[in-house]
C-alpha cells in the first residue's frame, strides 16, 4: 500500500511537470530480486548526449521501477545545459512475451548560450509495446516531451539590442514527439540496447534542427 | 508570459508600434529611416540574412555628410517590418519589386542617381536586381555577396558553418529545441529561436567579426523560404550583368576566410567591370565595426564620388 501511494504521487507529480526519452528494460530478464538498475548511455537526442541513470525496482505485484536520469550535451562547457528526469517506468500488460509498458517521468533542463539561460519544468510520457524474451527484445516506442514551463533569463548581449525583452515565466514554451524503435541484448546481469527514431514538434508538421533521436546504453542490474 | 505576444522575446514590428518610422510598399508597412538631403543622390542599404535586419549597417548613414540621401529599410517580413506568412513567398521577385517601391517612394526625378549599397545577402539582392534591371541603377557596392548563383552560395555557405560535432557551438545550436517550439504561424517564436540558432558563440570567429552585430530581429519565415527557393531554383543571376557596363566595387574581407580572393574573384567575375578592394584587419561585417568600417569607408566614399 505504501508503495502504491509512493507511485501514484510520483505519476501524478511528474506527469504535470515533464515527460521524454523511456528508459530501456528487458522485463523479461528483470528478477524480483534485481532491486538495482545501474545505465550508461550516450547519444543524439538534441545534441550529442551523454547520460547516466539509476532505477529501483520495486517490490510490487506490478512491474514498477522508479527511474531518475541525468545527461549532458557535449561541449567545453559542463554544466550550462543538462536534462534531469526523475519518474516511474511500469509494465502494464503482459501476454507470453510481449508486454505493454508506460513510462513517466518529470524534467528539469537547463540551455544557455551568449544570449539567455532557459530553466525548464516538463514532463515526458512513453508507451512502448514490445517483444521480450530471454536474451533480446525489441520495441516500438511513441513518446511526447512538453516544455510546460520556462524561465527565461537574457544576457547582456540580447539586452543591449532589446532592453524590453521580458524576462520571466513562460507557459507553456514548446513540446515535440519521439516515435521509433529499441533493441535489446541480454546477458548474464547486463543488457546493451540501441534505440532511435524521429523527432518532431508536437504540430508534427515542423522539425527540430536534429530531427532524429539515437541511444546507445548499458544496463547493469544489482541485487 | 506567453512567447508568442509581441514584444515579449522579440520587439513589435511596424504594424505592431505605430510610433516607429515606417513606409508602405506593395501593400507592407517596412520599417525605414532616411538621412541625409531627399535631392542628393541615393544610396539604398540593403541588409544581410535575408532574415537580418539594417541596424548592423547604421555607421553607413554618414554617407550622409558627404552629400548623399541614404535610405535604410528592412526588407519585408524582417527586422521591424510587417511579417508574411510563409505562403506568401513565391520567389525573389517579392524583394525585387520591393526594392522597385522603396526607390520609385524616394526618388524626386528621373535623373536623381540611384546608387545600391548591399551587405551579404543584400550584395547577392543588389547583383539579383541589376540582372533583372541592368539599367536601373547608376552604381553598386557588393561586400561579401555569398554568390550570384545557387552553387556558389552553397558552398560559401558551407564553408562558413563548419562546426565541430561535439563543441559547444553545435549544442547551443540545437539543445535548446527541447525548450522552444514554434508553429509555422508563430513568427515570434520562430523568430526569437533562429536568433538563438544562430547565436552558436563562434558565430563570429568563424567569419572574422570583432563581436557580436547589433540586431532588431530576424525574419525566419523568410530566411527559410528564400533559401529553399534558391535551393529549388538553382538560381543564377548573372545572365544579363554583362549590360551592366558601370564598374561595381566589390568587397571581401581579409579575415573572412572562408570567403577570400578566390571566391571574391569568382563571384564578381560576372561582372564587366569590377573594382575588387579587401578590408584590411576585419571580416564579414567589415562595414560594421570600427577597424573594418575605418579601412572601407573611404573607398566606397571615393567610388560614390567618381560616379556622383
Amino acid at each position: 500500500m505504501k508503495h502504491k501511494i509512493i507511485i501514484v504521487i510520483t505519476v501524478l507529480l511528474y506527469s504535470l511537470c515533464n515527460y521524454c526519452q523511456a528508459q530501456s528494460i528487458n522485463w523479461k530478464t528483470l528478477k524480483d530480486e534485481d532491486r538495482h538498475i545501474v545505465n550508461l548511455n550516450l547519444g543524439i537526442d538534441y545534441g550529442i548526449i551523454y547520460g547516466i541513470g539509476y532505477g529501483y525496482h520495486l517490490k510490487t505485484k506490478l512491474p514498477v521501477v522508479l527511474n531518475a536520469e541525468f545527461s549532458i550535451p557535449s561541449g567545453n562547457k559542463l554544466l550550462d545545459d543538462y536534462k534531469t528526469k526523475v519518474g516511474v517506468h511500469a509494465k502494464l500488460l503482459e501476454m507470453n512475451n510481449f508486454a505493454v509498458s508506460v513510462n513517466v517521468n518529470g524534467v528539469l533542463r537547463r540551455y544557455e548560450n551568449t544570449l539567455v539561460r532557459h530553466l525548464n519544468l516538463g514532463s515526458t510520457a512513453n508507451i512502448m509495446i514490445g517483444y521480450y524474451g530471454p536474451k533480446w527484445y525489441v520495441n516500438g516506442e511513441f513518446g511526447f516531451d512538453k516544455a510546460i514551463a520556462t524561465h527565461f533569463k537574457h544576457k547582456d548581449a540580447y539586452k543591449s539590442n532589446f532592453p524590453e525583452v521580458k524576462d520571466g515565466w513562460y507557459e507553456p514554451t514548446g513540446g515535440n514527439v519521439q516515435y521509433g524503435m529499441q533493441v535489446g541484448y541480454s546477458f548474464s546481469k547486463s543488457d546493451i540496447f540501441l534505440k532511435g527514431g524521429k523527432t518532431s514538434a508536437e504540430d508534427f508538421k515542423t522539425s527540430p534542427t536534429i530531427p532524429i533521436y539515437v541511444q546507445l546504453g548499458y544496463n547493469l542490474k544489482l541485487k | 508570459m506567453r512567447i508568442d505576444e509581441p514584444g515579449n522575446l522579440v520587439p513589435k514590428t511596424v504594424d505592431q508600434n505605430s510610433c516607429l518610422p515606417s513606409i508602405v510598399i506593395n501593400g507592407a508597412k517596412l520599417h525605414a529611416e532616411t538621412f541625409g538631403n531627399p535631392n542628393d543622390p541615393i544610396i539604398f542599404v540593403l541588409h544581410g540574412g535575408p532574415a537580418s535586419d539594417y541596424r548592423y549597417l547604421l555607421n553607413c548613414k554618414e554617407f550622409a555628410d558627404n552629400g548623399y540621401f541614404v535610405v535604410f529599410y528592412d526588407q519585408r517580413g524582417t527586422g521591424l517590418s510587417q511579417r508574411f506568412p510563409r505562403s506568401y513567398y513565391t520567389g525573389i521577385q517579392t524583394s525585387f519589386d520591393d526594392l522597385n517601391g522603396v526607390i520609385t517612394h524616394y526618388r524626386k526625378s528621373p535623373t536623381q542617381k540611384i546608387f545600391l549599397l548591399g551587405h551579404s545577402w543584400g550584395a547577392m539582392l543588389a547583383g539579383a536586381y541589376i540582372n533583372q534591371y541592368p539599367t536601373a541603377v547608376n552604381g553598386a557596392v557588393l561586400a561579401e555577396p555569398g554568390g550570384l548563383k545557387w552553387k556558389d552560395v552553397d558552398e560559401y555557405v558551407k564553408r562558413s558553418r563548419k562546426m565541430d560535432i561535439t563543441g559547444e557551438a553545435l549544442n547551443n545550436a540545437t539543445y535548446m529545441d527541447q525548450f522552444l517550439t514554434g508553429k509555422e504561424d508563430e513568427h515570434a517564436i520562430l523568430d526569437y529561436k533562429y536568433k538563438l540558432l544562430a547565436s552558436t558563440g563562434d558565430e563570429n570567429d568563424n567569419v572574422g567579426n570583432e563581436g557580436l552585430l547589433p540586431f532588431w530581429r530576424p525574419g525566419f519565415v523568410l530566411q527559410d523560404v528564400y533559401f529553399n527557393i534558391l535551393k529549388k531554383e538553382n538560381s543564377d543571376w548573372t545572365p544579363h550583368l554583362k549590360q551592366f557596363t558601370t564598374k561595381i566595387l566589390f568587397i571581401y574581407s581579409e579575415r573572412n576566410k572562408p570567403y577570400g580572393l578566390d571566391h571574391a574573384k569568382q563571384v564578381s567575375s560576372a561582372f564587366p567591370n569590377v573594382q575588387l578592394f579587401e578590408t584590411k584587419g576585419a571580416g564579414h561585417d567589415m562595414l560594421s565595426f570600427p577597424t573594418g568600417w575605418k579601412n572601407t569607408h573611404p573607398t566606397i566614399l571615393d567610388y560614390f564620388n567618381t560616379l556622383k
